[in-house]
C-alpha cells in the first residue's frame, strides 16, 4: 500500500531492527586488532598538576596525553569557542576533566593500570555554585569576574521609571538544578583508519560538529576526518557537543597508535563525567499596580556554565529570550549572566536554556496571582501574546497564537475551573496550569548566517536516497523525513532510503538540535523532492538545495534586536495531584497537554515525543536530583539518580492545535523541545496549591516539600 | 582474579566457606553491582565467590509446628510476595522491592547479608522478631535478626557461616501498618520505610511494635518506647502518644534528610495510633 498521505500513522522505520536487537550501536562494532581506551580523569575540581605517574606499561599499551598532540596541533576542542581543552595540561578545572587515555588490547589490564596511574595535585578552593562563582570563591576561574558570557535585552519604557511609579515591586528568586540526560545508550566512539583517512564511528547528534571540533588537534582540515554516526540510543542534547570530548583524545591516540581504538563509557562514567543541564537562578523584580497588574518585569538570569563555555552563550541567549514566557508585558529588562564554576561544563539539554526561565516566569506569575487572589491560570491568560505582539527582543510574533483555544481544550478536558475552586489551597489536592513556547530552529539569523544547511536527494531508478547530515537519535526523524520526501514525490515510503550519515557522503545539514530538523532540513528536503518530481523523467540525477531564509525576519546578532526566532511552538499543560499528608508523596492523578507544533507529520511520533517530553519535565520538577558536593556529583547510578517510570505518571491526555506553519514542510514546526518546556511548572503549581506552600526551587522531592511546609 | 566455585550441596558449600572463605552469591543483585568494573569486563570482588543458587536445601518456605514460618535463604522476593503463609508485613515489603526482574532474582538471604540500612526485608522481619539460622560446617546457631545485623553493611556472620534461613515466630496482630517511601513509585530504593503492629485484647494493648528502615545505620526498634504502650488500656493511649513519639524520635538517627525522616515517621506513627484510639476495624490500616 503506497503511503502518500502525510496524516497516515506509520510504523517507525527503525522500530523493527531496534526491537529485534539488530541495530548496531557503537559498542557493537569490532575491528581486527582493535584496542580499547580508558579515560584517566581529574579527581579534584581545581588545582595544578604536580606530576603524573604512569606505571610501567606492558608492550602494546599506551598512555596518551597532551604531550602527544603533534606540532601544529592545538590542545583545544572547537565547539562555539575553543576554550575546552582536549587534555588537561598543567592544571585541572573540574572533576572528570580528561587528563589522558590508557589504550591497549585487554580491558582487564587497562582496569589494573588505571588504578595505578597516580596524579598529584596542588589543590585550590573550587567554586561550585552560582553564588560561589559570583563571590569569586577561590579566585576567579575566568577573567576577573567569572562571567563567561552575558547579554541583555529591553522592551518598552525604562525600567527605573516603571519601578519608581509602581505601587509595589515583587522580588523573587527562582532556582533550577542540574539535570542528567540519562540517554539509554551511554557515550561511546571508535576510531580507525580507512584508506588513509581517520574514520570515527560515534553515537552522536551532530557528526559535522565532531570533525570541526577535533581537526585542529592534529592541524587537519575537518574534511580530512570522516565521521560515521552509529545508531544512537538517545541523546537529549547530551550528544550534541559532548562526543567531541571522546573523539578528540581518540584522534590524538590514533595518530600515535594507528590501530582501531574503542572508547565506551559505563553508566557511572556517563553520570559522573558528562555534561548536564545548566543549573539556574533567576531573580525577578516585578513592578505592579494596586490591582496586581504588571507594569514591567526586570529579570536577572544566572546560568552555571561549569568550567568551559561549550554552548553556554547560546543556551543563555535562549534562556533570556524565553524569560517572558508566552506573555506580552508592557516592559521588560532581561539580563543573562553565564558564570564559570569548577563543575563539569553544562551543555545542551532538550529545551536548551528555555526550560529554566520558562519555569521561573510561570512560577513567579503564579505567586503574584496568589498574592492578589487571582486564579493563576486566568491571571496568566490576561497577558498571552498575540500575533503582531512585541517580543522581548523588539521583534514580533508572526504567527497566529492559539493559546486561548489551547487553554480551553485542557481546561475543559481536566475540568480545571471546578477543581481549582473545589480544591482551593491546602486541601491536599491541587490542579495547576502552565503555558510555554519554544522558538524553532537556531536563534536569530543563525540558520542563514552560520549554518547554511544543505540537503540532497539522489534518484537511482525508482528509488530515492536522502542525503543529509541530520541524525536519528530515537526522536523519529528518519521516519518523519522519509515521510515528507515520499509524500512530496508521491512515492511509497519504502522507495525512499535514508541511512545514518557519513560526513564524507552527505552534505552538512547543520546539527540535529534546536528542534530544527523537521522545520528546516525537512523543508529543504521537501523542496528538493518537489523539484525532483518535476524532473522525474530525466533519469538518474540528484537535487541539492541550500536553506532559503524567509523574507522579513530582521535580526541583529550584535544588539539582540529583532525576530529571535522564525516561529514558535506553543504549549499548555494542566497537572492534577494528590499529596499524601503523611509522607509528602505526590500522586499525579491527571495530565492534560495541548501543543501547537504547526501541522504534525506523524501523530504516532508526536505522541511519543509528547509523552516522553512531559514525563521528562515532570521528573525534572519532582525527583531528578543531581547534587554537586565540593565539585563532585553525588549521584552516580540510575538507582540514586532516579528518572520517572510509567508508574509515576501513568496517564496523559494530549491534544494538538493544528496551526500549519507557512515555511515548514507540510506546515510542520519544531516539536522535540517544546514538549519538555512546561509541564514542570504546572506540576509545581498543583503541588503548591495542594499544600499551601511556596516553591522557588526544583526539583521538589518529598524531603524538600517537608522544608517548604516547615517554612509555610 | 579470585577463584570462584559452584558447590552442588549445602555440605560442599559449608566446606568451601570454611576452607576457602568463599562468599556466597545467590541472586547476585548486590555483589555483581557493588564490584562492577569497567565496560566489557566481569565484576571482580577481590575475594573468592561461590554461586549457591543451585542449592535445593536452601529453597522454599514452610510452616513449623509451633506456627513459625521458615523462609530458606535462597527464596526470592517474588516467591515471598506470592506466599500465603508469609506474614503480611514481609510479603508487602517483598512485593515492593526493586523491579520485577530483581524480585525474581534477589533472595532473602542476600538482602539480610547485605545489611543495607535501606534494605527492604530486614525492616518488617525485625518488627516480627525474626530469627536467622546460621549454618557452618561445624553446626548451626540461631539468633535474633535484630542482633545479627550490627550496623550499615555489618553483620555478626562468622567467616565460616552462611545464612541458612529466617524463622518468623507466629503473631496475631489486631492492627498492621506498612509503608515504603521510595525515590519513585516503583523500582526504587527506600527513602524511608516503616512498619507497625498492635494486638488489642479485652481493651488492653497486649503487643505493640514499630520499626523504621532507612532512618539510621540499621533497622530501628525501640523496646523502651514500645514498653510505654504495652499492657496499657486503649483508652489511655491518646495521652501516652506525645511521650511515645518523643521516645521514638530519640531512637531514630537519620544522617541525611533528618527533618523529613523524623517528621514523616512521627506522622505515620501518630496516624497508626490514632486509628487504634479511634477503634478502627481490626486488620490492615491503610
Amino acid at each position: 500500500m503506497p503511503i502518500n498521505c502525510i496524516d497516515d500513522k506509520v510504523v517507525r522505520v527503525d522500530a523493527e531492527a531496534k526491537a529485534r536487537g539488530e541495530a548496531m550501536y557503537v559498542s557493537d562494532y569490532s575491528f581486527p586488532d582493535m584496542l580499547y581506551a580508558r579515560m584517566i580523569r581529574s579527581d579534584i575540581p581545581r588545582g595544578t598538576i604536580d606530576s603524573i605517574s604512569v606505571p610501567q606499561l606492558p608492550d602494546g599499551y599506551y598512555f596518551i596525553s597532551a604531550k602527544d598532540i603533534p606540532e601544529g596541533g592545538k590542545n583545544e576542542l572547537w565547539m562555539i569557542a575553543k576554550d575546552w581543552r582536549c587534555f588537561a595540561d598543567g592544571d585541572v578545572r573540574y572533576v572528570g576533566e580528561t587528563i589522558g587515555l590508557l589504550v591497549g588490547p585487554d580491558r582487564n589490564m587497562l582496569d589494573y593500570l588505571a588504578g595505578r596511574v597516580k596524579i598529584s595535585y596542588t589543590e585550590q578552593e573550587p567554586a561550585v555554585t552560582i553564588d560561589d562563582a559570583l563571590s569569586l570563591k577561590g579566585g576567579p576561574i575566568v577573567g576577573e569576574d567569572n562571567v563567561l558570557c552575558s547579554l541583555f535585552c529591553e522592551k518598552g519604557e525604562k525600567m527605573q521609571s516603571i519601578m519608581d511609579r509602581a505601587d509595589s515591586v515583587f522580588t523573587e528568586t527562582i532556582e533550577t538544578g542540574f539535570q542528567e540526560h540519562v540517554h539509554l545508550e551511554t557515550n561511546g566512539a571508535l576510531i580507525t583508519i580507512e584508506d588513509g583517512r581517520y574514520v570515527i564511528y560515534v553515537s552522536a547528534q551532530c557528526p559535522f560538529y565532531v570533525r570541526k571540533s577535533i581537526a585542529g588537534l592534529l592541524g587537519l582540515n575537518p574534511e580530512d576526518i570522516v565521521i560515521r554516526q552509529t545508531t544512537t540510543g538517545g541523546a537529549f542534547g547530551g550528544k550534541e557537543h559532548f562526543p567531541d570530548v571522546l573523539a578528540g583524545p581518540l584522534l590524538v591516540a590514533e595518530s600515535v597508535i594507528r590501530k582501531p581504538i574503542k572508547l565506551i563509557f559505563t553508566r557511572e562514567e556517563d553520570m559522573l563525567y558528562s555534561v548536564k543541564r545548566h543549573p539556574s537562578k533567576t531573580v525577578f523584580r516585578t513592578a505592579l499596580d494596586k490591582e496586581g497588574n504588571i507594569l514591567g518585569i526586570e529579570g536577572t538570569i544566572y546560568y552555571n556554565c561549569g568550567a568551559y563555555l561549550s554552548a553556554s552563550y547560546v543556551v543563555l541567549q535562549r534562556g533570556v529570550f524565553h524569560a517572558n514566557g508566552v506573555y506580552d508585558f508592557p516592559a521588560t529588562y532581561l539580563k543573562g549572566i553565564g558564570v564559570a564554576t569548577n563543575t563539569f561544563p553544562s551543555d545542551a539539554f532538550r529545551g536548551f536554556g528555555a526550560p529554566q526561565t520558562l519555569f521561573a516566569i510561570e512560577t513567579h506569575l503564579d505567586h503574584i496571582a496568589h498574592k492578589f487572589g487571582f486564579d493563576p491560570a486566568e491571571y496568566k491568560a490576561r497577558y498571552f501574546i498575540r500575533k503582531g505582539g512585541e517580543t522581548v527582543t523588539n521583534g514580533h510574533i508572526i504567527e497566529e497564537v492559539k493559546l486561548p483555544e489551547m487553554m480551553k481544550k485542557i481546561a475543559d478536558a481536566s475540568d480545571y475551573y471546578r477543581k481549582a475552586r473545589e480544591y482551593g489551597i491546602g486541601s491536599g489536592k491541587g490542579i495547576g496550569m502552565s503555558f510555554y513556547n519554544h522558538g524553532g530552529a537556531f536563534t536569530g539569523n543563525g540558520e542563514q548566517a552560520i549554518i547554511k544547511a544543505h540537503a540532497r536527494l539522489v534518484k537511482t531508478g525508482d528509488r530515492v536516497r536522502i542525503e543529509v547530515g541530520s541524525t536519528e537519535m530515537g526522536q523519529g526523524f528518519q521516519t518523519a523525513l522519509r515521510k515528507i520526501v515520499a509524500n512530496a514525490l508521491g512515492l511509497d515510503m519504502d522507495h525512499v532510503d535514508y541511512d545514518n550519515p557519513d560526513t564524507s557522503l552527505v552534505p552538512d545539514s547543520g546539527p540535529t538540535a534546536a528542534s530544527r530538523s523537521t522545520m528546516i532540513v525537512g523543508k529543504i528536503a521537501e523542496d528538493c523532492a518537489l523539484e525532483m518530481k518535476e524532473r522525474w523523467a530525466e533519469g538518474d540525477f540528484s537535487v541539492e538545495k541550500e536553506y532559503q531564509h524567509p523574507e522579513g525576519h530582521p535580526w541583529n546578532q550584535e544588539t539582540f534586536r529583532g525576530d529571535a526566532y522564525l516561529g514558535y511552538g506553543w504549549g499548555a499543560a494542566c497537572v492534577e495531584v494528590e499529596v499524601d499528608r503523611l509522607t509528602n508523596e505526590v500522586r499525579t492523578t491527571g495530565i492534560w497537554t495541548c501543543h501547537d507544533i504547526g501541522h504534525a507529520i506523524d501523530e504516532l511520533i508526536v505522541h511519543g515525543q509528547v509523552n516522553g517530553g512531559v514525563i521528562q519535565s515532570l521528573g525534572y520538577a519532582s525527583m531528578e536530583k543531581m547534587e554537586n558536593r565540593k565539585g563532585h556529583f553525588k549521584q552516580s547510578s540510575m538507582s540514586d539518580y532516579v528518572i520517572p517510570t510509567s508508574m509515576d505518571f501513568p496517564h496523559q491526555e494530549w491534544f494538538l492545535e493544528d496551526n500549519p506553519y507557512q515555511w515548514g514542510p507540510q506546515g510542520a514546526k519544531g516539536m522535540g523541545e517544546l514538549v519538555f518546556n512546561g509541564a514542570d511548572a504546572a506540576y509545581v503549581d498543583a503541588v503548591e496549591r495542594a499544600l499551601g506552600i511556596t516553591v522557588t526551587k526544583i526539583p521538589i522531592p518529598p524531603e524538600d516539600i517537608e522544608e517548604a511546609l516547615e517554612n509555610a | 582474579m579470585a577463584v570462584n566455585y559452584i558447590p552442588e550441596t549445602l555440605e560442599e558449600a559449608l566446606l568451601l566457606r570454611k576452607a576457602e572463605g568463599a562468599v556466597p552469591l545467590a541472586g547476585g543483585t548486590d555483589i555483581m553491582v557493588q564490584h562492577r568494573r569497567a565496560q566489557g569486563i566481569a565484576p571482580d570482588p577481590g575475594f573468592p565467590v561461590m554461586v549457591i543458587s543451585g542449592l535445593k536445601e536452601l529453597k522454599g518456605i514452610r510452616k513449623l509446628e509451633d506456627g513459625s514460618v521458615e523462609i530458606m535463604a535462597l527464596t526470592t522476593a517474588a516467591e515471598i510476595a506470592a506466599s500465603d503463609i508469609v506474614p503480611w508485613h514481609v510479603r508487602k515489603a517483598a512485593s515492593g522491592m526493586g523491579a520485577i526482574a530483581l524480585r525474581n532474582t534477589a533472595t532473602i538471604g542476600g538482602n539480610i547479608g547485605n545489611a543495607s540500612p535501606k534494605g527492604d526485608l530486614p525492616q518488617p522481619l525485625i518488627l516480627l522478631d525474626a530469627e536467622v539460622v546460621l549454618a557452618s560446617f561445624d553446626g548451626e546457631r540461631r539468633m535474633l535478626l535484630d542482633e545479627f545485623i550490627l550496623g550499615s553493611k555489618k553483620t555478626a556472620l562468622q567467616s565460616n557461616e552462611i545464612i541458612k534461613s529466617v524463622i518468623i515466630p507466629p503473631h496475631d496482630f489486631t492492627y498492621s501498618y506498612y509503608r515504603k517511601i521510595g525515590m519513585r513509585k516503583a523500582n526504587a530504593i527506600s527513602k524511608l520505610s516503616f512498619s507497625a503492629a498492635c494486638t488489642v485484647k479485652d481493651g488492653i494493648i497486649s503487643d505493640f511494635r514499630a520499626s523504621s528502615g532507612a532512618a539510621g545505620p540499621k533497622v530501628i526498634r525501640s523496646r523502651e518506647a514500645e514498653s510505654m504502650i504495652v499492657r496499657r488500656p486503649v483508652e489511655e493511649l491518646a495521652e501516652i502518644v506525645p511521650d511515645f513519639l518523643t521516645a521514638w524520635d530519640h531512637a531514630i538517627s537519620p544522617h541525611a534528610m533528618p527533618m523529613y525522616r523524623r517528621h514523616t515517621t512521627a506522622r505515620m506513627l501518630t496516624y497508626f495510633l490514632e486509628a487504634i484510639v479511634n477503634g478502627a476495624e481490626p486488620g490492615i490500616i491503610e
